[in-house]
């Protein structure tokens, strides 16, 4: 029961990063972005490229910091990821959707497909289709509770890590769009766009901060995913429909919202896992997700604007 | 300066290109007025002070703002160029508090937060005590008040209200217009679209009424009212129910 609830937060704690970007964009730059999955899978690849550099180098970057399985260099590789995923994002932004921006969102959407079948076979002409891991380090699960207490709970150092760093990303984003100049303007825009510009808000910086912004989020959400589970070319495709329950169910725009989606989309996941199979998971997700709308329409944290 | 604050030439400007709502309109604002623009529905008010406000794309002629040519000054810099602008619905963040959506606004135009909010706190003293309550939980008038606060923290010299009574009861629109005399005297010029003739004419130091997109009448409020042709092109039936109520349309 409690290894469920845990299993749960790691995942939905990932899909709560990925789908917190998408939300952003959707109420921001006002479009259902179809190639966000695929930032994840980049973020995850950049970050393997650059550690594995970081490894060949061996000494202290290769070295692993003990209880984790990966060394400084994976914590590097994370921060270039970032970086790199931010700037394909904001050039995804330049060369195609702000060109067709005044198309109108239908036009934008099938962009994004567009977008993401190109972006994940570039990954996969790059990478191969070979399953990859950032460490090769076996790492075995610490139990915290005996299997006679809830039946267990067991959790590796790495699954720690990825909790409460997303935790602290996502409180340190909510502290920037609730006390910088910039998330506010952030959240003004997405509430209500014409007014923002009268007041003085540049539309186009904004759009740009989120892009960075969700690239950053996603970058982060793949290595944890693929520091978890595994590399794979299709990791942004797979992710993608959580991503988007999260973001439904916690209500369009909403930080806190995206967060509790991912959790509940996480925890419905994990529930299924384990009573149903695994195949069965993306269906519980979506059963959830139905219900949940049918007693609030707009999701658990969405707003009339 | 210029004794013009605002000047409005030939403007023709519409959302659709070839479909122009606003067809070859003129106006003269002199700094220190309050200037109304009347006229019936579809007339092309709303879209001629929205352009005016960059948010209308112009298709021919040109506004000059205290002598700057604006006509291809986006929205977003109109605040910097002394234009506030406050729209007829929708013209609070009504997801961020009182004080948020005044800070936003001096935090956008790089101003000493206290230096700007405290004026505006002194003519606006419920919204000081409301400063904590989410926009969105403001009654109709405080909700306008705000609008009109938030518009004076850019300290523009011009400020452009479309339809600040809409919606408002007669007691909030006597409200919402004395504040506007008293943004005037502390020296900003305005200019106001209404409906509500009556209440405008009577703020109002000129009027003029727009008709299928351009000026057909400008003159001061005593001359309009006293004009029978704005009653014919206009008033008419308007006028009529608007004196037995004594009140709002």
């Amino acid at each position: 029961m409690i290894q469920i609830l845990a299993d749960g937060l790691i995942i939905g704690s990932i899909i709560a990063l990925g789908a917190i970007g998408l939300s952003m964009t959707l109420s921001i730059v006002r479009f259902s972005n179809f190639s966000h999955g695929e930032l994840l899978g980049w973020g995850a690849y950049f970050a393997l490229v650059a550690s594995t550099l970081f490894n060949v180098s061996s000494g202290v970057w290769a070295t692993p910091l003990a209880p984790f399985s990966f060394g400084w260099g994976l914590l590097v590789s994370l921060l270039l990821a970032c970086a790199f995923t931010a700037v394909l994002a904001l050039a995804l932004d330049a060369i195609l959707f702000r060109r067709l921006r005044k198309q109108g969102s239908i036009t934008l959407v099938i962009a994004s497909f567009g977008a993401a079948l190109a972006l994940r076979n570039l990954l996969l002409f790059w990478q191969g289709g070979i399953p990859r891991y950032y460490s090769e380090n076996l790492q075995i699960a610490t139990a915290y509770l005996s299997r006679s207490v809830w039946g267990g709970l067991r959790v590796t150092p790495d699954q720690f890590f990825v909790l409460t760093l997303s935790l602290v990303t996502v409180t340190g984003l909510h502290l920037f769009l609730s006390h910088s100049t910039l998330g506010r303007s952030m959240r003004a825009t997405a509430l209500n766009p014409g007014l923002a510009r009268v007041t003085g808000i540049d539309p186009e910086r904004v759009m740009r901060a989120t892009w960075l912004i969700g690239g950053v989020l996603a970058a982060v959400a793949g290595v944890f995913a693929g520091l978890t589970v595994q590399l794979r070319p299709t990791m942004g495709v797979d992710l993608l429909l959580p991503l988007f329950a999260a973001v439904i169910l916690g209500g369009v725009g909403s930080i806190w919202g995206a967060v509790l989606g991912g959790f509940i989309v996480g925890l419905a996941e994990s529930v299924s896992i384990t009573l149903v199979g695994a195949e069965y998971r993306a269906a519980a997700a979506f059963a959830v997700l139905i219900a949940i709308l049918m007693v609030r329409p707009r999701g658990l944290f969405g707003e009339k604007h | 300066m210029s004794e013009v604050a605002l000047l409005i030439e030939g403007l023709e400007a519409g959302y659709e290109p070839g479909l122009p709502i606003v067809r070859g309109a003129n106006l003269t604002v002199q700094h220190g007025e309050i200037v109304a623009i009347l006229g019936p529905n579809g007339a092309g008010k709303s879209s001629l002070v929205k352009a005016v406000a960059g948010l209308v794309p112009i298709s021919a002629g040109r506004v000059l703002l205290n002598g700057r040519d604006i006509t291809r000054t986006p929205a977003h810099r109109m605040v910097f160029e002394g234009l506030a602008f406050v729209p007829q619905t929708e013209n609070v963040f009504i997801n961020l508090s009182v004080a948020e959506n005044l800070e936003l606004a001096a935090a956008i135009v790089k101003a000493n937060r206290q230096e700007r909010l405290e004026p505006v706190y002194a003519m606006f003293p419920d919204l000081f005590r409301q400063r904590g309550l989410p926009a969105g939980q403001l009654s109709g008038g405080q909700r306008q008040m705000l609008a009109v606060a938030r518009a004076l923290i850019a300290k523009p010299s011009l400020l452009i209200l479309d339809e600040p009574s809409a919606g408002l009861s007669p007691l909030l629109v006597a409200q919402v217009f004395a504040k506007l005399r008293e943004v005037r005297d502390a020296g900003i010029t305005v200019l106001l679209v209404e409906q509500n003739v009556k209440s405008a004419l009577a703020i109002a130091d000129r009027a003029a009424v727009l008709v299928e997109g351009r000026e057909r009448m400008v003159g001061t409020s005593a001359e309009l009212l006293g004009d029978e042709r704005l009653a014919a092109l206009y008033l008419g039936r308007h006028a009529e129910q608007q004196r037995p109520a004594g009140g709002a349309s």
